[in-house]
């Protein structure tokens, strides 16, 4: 497995924790350039697969690579080329934010003042305060700014946006997307659609920690699912509808249907469409 | 070199704080011995004769009426037990206390090995002791000076040797503990240190737990045997010199192999 086309490139990748199989047989591709979205519940796998890229975990079967490089043997390489966010941004307490960033810059051997300092006054990040003194929002900040600064080939944020208020989060998405244009690629593990579908081309759903299904956004959008609101035989009705849409002008005969609207789906509900399909 | 800075930073408080209790502590000891040393050198006689007691603290080998033996039998016993919890809480936290404090993800994914690491956390703690036990040296040896006492040269540096060199096997151990933990385990370490010390005061005085002086690093680097014997049992070095390199090399391998908690 050589895929230098390929940002992240797994092929059925299996972590056990014990006898649990946290991640089962997981194949993924994202493509270089892409914003790629990682979508599933809390324990679904998420966080396993991305701990196994950057080998946080073992993981027992399967082949990985990032940016062409084999996770296993190239481990040192690979981390210099990506900036990472973990879900808890935790750093050391007594240390200032500064310190934080240079040490973050430090350890990759380069000089990243000017992009830190832009990130910080974006991110409106006070550079004195100390890690103890931060609410878990500002250490997110912390935690986009040191995955940011090196201007990395590849982004991997695990739930970025939790803790984040929502101008920040706006600021957060404005940012991938002016370093998408110049070519950084970015994965994004998250459970909050709406920012999925917003900003994502591409996204894969995972659940118990088998791949469901990966497309680009707009076709996981496209399905035989509508959402229904109707006024039939005086009363309200709102409810999804999955099928031939014959077959449900059928069931109105004899009904009398004062309005009726047919709109494509919420990705929430699309997610659990494809939820309920996987548990059959 | 940026974990190794990192952790320097870290610790300096606390390696300022133990420096500074340890080395004046024994200091003010050293300079108290003139005011005390009337009532200690009448102490002497029965103290040298108190049988298995007298053999455990080495007063059966050196007088309390001179400074050496105060200094060999009373506060090079206070500085090995206080140097060696030192080392032990040091050696505990430093790689343990990357998964206790959740910050394991944040170090273990920039461009540096997981070796790096544990060899940089390594020297911090090699260096911390060094530091530790040179400040405390010169205070000790200043103290001879204001004394005016002349100290034996070679059983000194020979003693300081192997108090540094039982407090790195000490420290090494809890540092090997430490990659196993994912949690601070410093109550461990610090009986590790205690127990260690007891050994010694044991083995000395029960013959049938006489081989204990194998494991316990209190035994090379006791003040009493050195100052009488101005020589290091090279053979316990060895054992020492064995203990060190394999549990630094467990440690070494475990954090290479182990899953990282979050």
């Amino acid at each position: 497995m050589k895929n230098q086309e390929s940002a992240i490139s797994i092929q059925n990748l299996t972590k056990y924790y014990g006898k649990h199989k946290a991640v089962d047989g997981l194949s993924l591709n994202v493509e270089r350039g892409d914003i790629f979205g990682f979508l599933g519940p809390n324990g679904a796998g998420k966080s396993t697969t991305i701990r196994s890229l950057l080998g946080l975990i073992a993981f027992q079967e399967g082949e990985a690579e990032i940016l062409g490089m084999d996770v296993k043997t190239h481990h040192r390489e690979i981390l210099g080329k990506i900036g990472y966010m973990p879900s808890e941004a935790m750093f050391y307490p007594s240390m200032k934010v500064k310190e934080v960033i240079r040490f973050a810059a430090d350890m990759r051997k380069l000089d990243c003042t000017a992009e830190a300092q832009m990130l910080c006054e974006r991110l409106q990040v006070d550079q004195n305060k100390r890690i103890e003194e931060l609410s878990l929002g500002n250490r997110k900040k912390v935690s986009i700014v040191c995955a940011m600064q090196h201007k990395p080939e590849l982004f991997i944020f695990d739930e970025p946006t939790s803790g984040l208020d929502p101008l920040m989060q706006a600021e957060f998405f404005k940012l991938i997307m002016e370093y998408n244009k110049q070519g950084t690629t970015c994965f994004l593990s998250s459970h909050v659609l709406s920012e999925i579908k917003k900003y994502c081309k591409h996204a894969a759903i995972i659940r118990e920690g088998k791949l469901i299904c990966t497309d680009t956004v707009e076709n996981l959008t496209r399905t035989n699912t509508k959402r229904i609101r109707m006024i039939r035989d005086g009363k309200e009705e709102d409810f999804v509808f999955k099928g031939d849409l014959n077959q449900l002008f059928a069931g109105f005969a004899g009904h009398d249907i004062e309005d009726i609207v047919i709109e494509e789906p919420e990705l929430d509900e699309i997610f659990m469409h494809y939820y309920e399909e996987e548990a059959k | 070199m940026t974990v190794l800075k990192h952790e320097m930073k870290i610790n300096a408080k606390s390696l300022l704080i133990w420096t500074l209790c340890v080395g004046l502590s024994c200091f003010g000891c050293i300079l108290l011995y003139t005011s005390m040393e009337d009532s200690i050198k009448g102490m002497a006689d029965p103290f040298s004769d108190m049988g298995v007691m007298s053999q455990a603290l080495g007063m059966d080998k050196l007088s309390l009426a001179t400074l050496s033996g105060y200094y060999a039998t009373e506060i090079a016993m206070i500085h090995n037990l206080l140097g060696a919890m030192f080392a032990a809480i040091l050696g505990t936290g430093l790689l343990s206390k990357e998964e206790a404090g959740h910050t394991s993800e944040f170090l273990n994914t920039f461009p540096v090995s997981r070796k790096s690491i544990v060899l940089q956390k390594y020297r911090s703690l090699l260096y911390n002791i060094l530091i530790f036990n040179l400040v405390c040296t010169a205070m000790y040896l200043f103290g001879f000076f204001l004394m005016g006492e002349e100290i034996d040269g070679k059983a000194m540096a020979l003693y300081h040797f192997a108090s540094f060199f039982m407090q790195v096997e000490v420290g090494t151990i809890c540092f090997m503990i430490s990659a196993f933990a994912k949690r601070n385990l410093l109550g461990a370490g610090l009986g590790i240190a205690v127990l260690f010390f007891a050994s010694d005061m044991m083995c000395r005085v029960v013959p049938a737990i006489e081989d204990l002086k194998y494991v316990t690093p209190f035994y090379f680097a006791n003040a009493s045997d050195i100052f009488t014997e101005e020589k290091l049992s090279g053979s316990m070095l060895a054992v020492g010199a064995v203990v060190t390199v394999c549990a630094f090399l467990i440690a070494l391998y475990r954090y290479n192999k182990k899953d990282l908690a979050q």
